[in-house]
């Protein structure tokens, strides 16, 4: 099973190429609001959560994808970690 | 993946197939040139289990799996050959039922759920309004918190089912400024003072499907109405639209199947140059496209039930599925008025109306063209 550490640096990672690309990767905070800033759309949400679940074989609750289950990279880590 | 039905699921599309064929068409010629919703065919669909396919029993429904559910429809499209009956009954279920069903407390799911299945209430979504339709988290229709309850206003515009509709999910931004994250969504009922639908609007297709605008000019909607969260609108319709996009054309494919069996028969019984048209191999040859393109349209369909119901997202199936299907059905119902010649342009072969019916499903449920761009989104382009 895939450590928090290993779960956010491939989440991190999959955002910066698909969504942010060209950005520094420091900007990319564990606490940056990824859907109240706009870096994630409705559209991008469907593409990392379809990512996420063929990346680590976990599949996702309609409502989880809200702001309060995915604003951030650690809201978004603490979410995949619970269904590992 | 095991594209075998069991005995209880043959038994199931068998069954309301014969409904279908049996008690839904008589009369169809007429009720589409009036535009009339056959509420006699609604109730005798949801007695049979049809509006509750996919809700659990303990809220009335029969509890089928995604693939069991997608079957059925199919062969209610095949059975019956009134598609704007069968569109209601799909807006119904995908852009109601199924979004109280995943986001209702469990409150609401009792208070609405049973007579969603039952055909007692009849319902839609409100989403599109006259300058926001494609570019959809532009809407403007405002929900103002007022106590404990919600003041909206603003107005909405092809809701299907809307003029009969005793629920609407209308969707509503509580705060412009925070853009789509603003959004909310509540039930409307009918009835509810300042809440106002217009009667029936004339469409090309679909003209037993009834359709309507809303107007809601401080309607005041208890808070209780809210379904999920406020400024979860966008995450509920997402939700709403990917179920809706894989399943609402699932009749269509049965539809399809009926189309490329009149085909058939039309193309071995009618003689012209002393013999069948189906010899003639441009003719042959279009109904082997018709036929290839219902089997691939199946298989769009099956897959993103079947993904479903392994508990994954369909965002990338369910797009391509409603894109594959929409233009496929269009495609068939134009060649399958083409091989019926002049008769396939009078409306006593009621074929023209199933091109007319199938020609708003490149619309609905997110054009063709915002299914390319999601698919092509999807793809990382
Ligand atoms: C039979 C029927 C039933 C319906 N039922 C409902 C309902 O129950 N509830 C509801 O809320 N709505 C309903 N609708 C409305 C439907 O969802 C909208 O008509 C649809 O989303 C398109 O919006 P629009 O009509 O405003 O067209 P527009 O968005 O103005 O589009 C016009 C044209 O521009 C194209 N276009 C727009 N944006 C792009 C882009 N980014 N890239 C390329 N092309 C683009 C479109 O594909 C289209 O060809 C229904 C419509 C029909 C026909």
């Amino acid at each position: 099973m895939p450590s928090p550490e290993d779960v956010k640096a491939t989440i991190k990672t999959y955002i910066l190429e698909e969504f942010l690309p060209g950005e520094d990767p420091d900007e990319l905070t564990d606490s940056v609001e990824l859907m109240t800033m706009g870096i994630l759309d409705s559209i991008s949400v469907m593409q990392l959560v379809s990512f996420v679940e063929e990346k680590f074989d976990c599949s996702f609750d309609a409502h989880e994808l809200s702001v309060d289950h995915m604003n951030t990279l650690e809201d978004i880590t603490k979410l995949v970690t619970s269904k590992l | 993946m095991d594209f075998g039905w069991t005995k209880e699921q043959k038994e199931l599309r068998s069954g309301i197939e014969e409904l279908a064929k049996g008690e839904l068409n008589e009369g169809l010629i007429e009720r589409d040139v009036n535009s009339e919703f056959n509420r006699k065919g609604w109730m005798q669909c949801a007695e049979a289990g049809v509006h509750g396919l996919p809700i659990p029993v303990e809220y009335g429904g029969l509890g089928r799996d995604t693939m069991t559910t997608v079957g059925v429809l199919e062969r209610l499209g095949y059975g019956c050959r009134d598609n704007g009956l069968v569109f209601s009954i799909n807006a119904h279920m995908w852009t109601l039922s199924i979004p109280i069903l995943h986001f209702g407390t469990d409150e609401q799911k009792k208070r609405w759920l049973p007579g969603l299945c039952d055909g007692s209430l009849i319902g839609g979504n409100a989403m599109s309004e006259p300058s926001s339709g494609s570019d959809a988290y532009s809407l403007t229709t405002s929900a103002r918190r007022d106590g404990d309850s919600y003041v909206l206003n603003g107005n909405k515009t092809f809701v299907s089912n809307g003029s009969e509709a005793d629920l609407a999910l209308v969707y509503a931004t509580s705060d412009p400024e925070k853009g789509p994250a603003g959004i909310s969504a509540f039930i409307v009922e009918k009835g509810t003072p300042g809440f106002e639908a217009t009667g029936h609007v004339e469409k090309m297709g679909n003209r037993t499907s009834p359709m309507a605008d809303l107007f809601f000019d401080d309607c005041r909607v208890p808070a209780e109405n809210r379904l999920s969260s406020e400024g979860d609108g966008v995450s509920l319709f997402t939700h709403s639209m990917t179920w809706e996009r894989a399943c609402i054309l699932s009749s269509a494919v049965g539809a399809m199947d009926r189309l490329v069996e009149m085909s058939v028969r039309h193309a071995k019984t009618r003689k012209q140059f002393g013999q069948p048209i189906g010899k003639f191999q441009m003719i042959a040859s279009r109904i082997v496209d018709m036929k290839l393109r219902v089997e691939t349209a199946r298989a769009l369909l099956y897959k993103a039930a079947w993904l479903r119901d392994q508990g994954r997202s369909i965002f990338l199936e369910s797009a391509m599925a409603k894109l594959h299907i929409s233009e496929s059905w269009i495609a068939t119902a134009q060649d399958a008025m083409h091989i019926q010649g002049g008769q396939g342009y009078m409306r006593e072969t009621e074929v023209e109306r199933e091109l007319r019916d199938a020609l708003g499903s490149r619309i609905y449920s997110g054009t063709s063209e915002i299914q390319r761009v999601l698919i092509a989104s999807m793809m990382g382009l």
